[in-house]
């Protein structure tokens, strides 16, 4: 491997990491801005134009705060918690493909982190971890608040992620292929032949939205933010965390919106692609990378509309639905799924 | 040689905290340390070109079974173990020799079916790989998966009658 090859491989890794990194204040920014366009209300508007340098001024704010650790909380898992919700939540993306293959002097690159041959598996094996950060944060806390938070947690996102994954085997089932690229590949061709080559929310809507309603139970996100719910409280499990700890809390929470949102894109519309749409050249694969990147935009978009839209579930209500109604279902769009590939269809 | 570097650092590391979890005094320190054990059993499976059972034992073990543990102990809110003086020292010694003994014999036993050390690979396992253990699952080892599946639905049925208390619904 020449030095070249390691700084390609180098590059298609970080390019989506450090993307992400930085959209993520503007992020906080569109949240705060459109929870004053639907309430109403101009939202934040004094430092600089459209309140746009308020992400900025945050993040000054987060570097300035005074770095409290409680007296008697466990020191080692209280810095360690929010390293890890971090971590796991960045390290999910390394699988997506998130553009076509780039052919550039003889060389190609495919425009992903890693095409592993178990990509799905990878997505869940890192997404089942990163409960550990918001269980690990409330528990070492030593504040019965922060506790029942990382308790309601670990609880809830066991729950939703085995309606989450059922759902999502209707995708490998079709696909035949754990590997993400191929699942992007299968979704890129015609949506009038037989077998159907488009894209699979058409075929698979039922797994779709149970999918979709997974995803923010599994992001801590409105109407499934039970762990922090501020109503009962307090903040949940980072209740005691101040400054950057605190920050980078809520960074995770947006990289798993935004992953979140990625894999959706993935696994139902089509990745990088849109019907009729061929990369060629290497502007064609640079519309690629844009059309994810709109894509996947717009579910983040959903992710707040959402947020200042329904209200906070019940836990029992939380706990009925995850299991009385979204694990069915995903068992039916799997059963369904499995009849549309016996017959062929897919 | 990396590869090989790699694949000790992560055996070490699993039996390391495999340790920790059995002396540990706090119960949620020892699942945590069970947590890095399986992970680094996970890059051991990796590094011998089978990435599904890695990527199975983090799902299944790491993902899924220890937030269990750590659920229940949460909830449980069990407290730090108080470290006592062993009042017969003869115990300690009988278990310590009972632990060589038995590593002793399960040496001898797998050399004798002609066990060897596995070696791990430095290139990544062809694409498509998942296919072959597919196949094996749903072909010779059938009978074993099907009652492996019969096993735990009778666990389940029995962790529901367990569970349900008379006259609830």
């Amino acid at each position: 491997m020449s030095a070249t090859d390691v700084g390609i491989l180098a590059l298609r890794v970080l390019a989506p990491v450090l993307v992400i990194l930085i959209v993520l204040p503007m992020l906080q920014w569109v949240e705060r801005r459109g929870a004053g366009l639907i309430q109403d209300r101009p939202g934040p508007n004094r430092v600089g134009p459209f309140g746009l340098l308020q992400p900025l001024a945050d993040v000054v704010k987060f570097f300035m705060k005074e770095d409290l650790i409680p007296s008697n909380a466990d020191r080692f898992l209280y810095v360690l918690a929010p390293g890890l919700a971090t971590f796991a939540a960045l390290t999910t993306f390394a699988v997506i493909p998130y553009g076509a293959t780039l052919s550039v002097r003889g060389r190609a690159i495919p425009l992903v982190g890693a095409d592993v041959s178990i990509g799905i598996l990878y997505l869940f094996a890192l997404t089942s971890l990163s409960v550990y950060g918001i269980v690990l944060a409330g528990w070492s806390s030593n504040n019965k608040f922060s506790l029942i938070g990382g308790i309601r947690s670990s609880a809830q996102i066991i729950s939703y992620e085995l309606a989450m994954t059922t759902a999502a085997a209707g995708v490998i089932l079709a696909a035949g292929s754990f590997r993400l690229t191929d699942v992007v590949a299968l979704q890129s061709g015609s949506w009038l032949s037989f077998p159907y080559r488009g894209w699979n929310v058409v075929p698979q809507l039922l797994g779709f939205v149970v999918f979709f309603v997974s995803a923010f139970a599994e992001t801590n996100r409105l109407p499934f933010d039970l762990p922090e719910a501020e109503a009962e409280l307090v903040a949940g499990y980072h209740t005691e965390y101040s400054a950057m700890k605190f920050a980078m809390f809520y960074m995770a929470e947006y990289i798993n919106v935004v992953v979140a949102s990625a894999l959706m894109v993935t696994l139902y519309f089509g990745g990088w692609s849109l019907p009729g749409f061929k990369p060629v050249s290497v502007t064609g694969v640079l519309l690629s990378v844009v059309i994810f990147a709109v894509k996947t935009a717009f579910f983040v978009w959903v992710f707040m509309w959402v947020r200042w839209t329904l209200p906070r579930f019940r836990y029992d209500q939380l706990m009925r639905l995850g299991w009385k109604a979204l694990l069915p279902l995903a068992l039916l769009n799997l059963f369904w799924i499995a009849a549309l590939v016996l017959w062929k269809a897919l | 040689m990396t590869v090989r570097f790699v694949f000790d650092a992560a055996a070490g590391l699993a039996i390391l905290f495999a340790c920790v979890m059995v002396v540990h005094r706090n119960p949620i320190k020892s699942v945590l340390a069970l947590v890095v054990s399986f992970f680094a059993l996970a890059v051991t499976y990796v590094l011998l070109a089978a990435p599904l059972i890695a990527a199975v034992q983090v799902i299944v073990y790491a993902g899924a079974i220890l937030v269990l543990f750590l659920f229940v102990l949460m909830l449980l809110n069990v407290p730090q173990e108080v470290r006592q003086r062993p009042d017969r020292p003869i115990h300690q010694a009988l278990s310590a020799g009972a632990i060589v003994a038995f590593a002793a014999a399960l040496l001898a036993v797998l050399r004798g079916y002609g066990v060897t050390p596995a070696i791990p690979v430095a290139e990544p396992p062809p694409p498509g790989d998942l296919t072959p253990v597919a196949k094996l699952l749903f072909s010779d080892h059938l009978l074993s998966f099907e009652a492996v599946s019969i096993l735990l639905l009778a666990a389940l049925v029995g962790s529901f009658v367990l569970a349900r208390r008379e006259g609830s619904p």
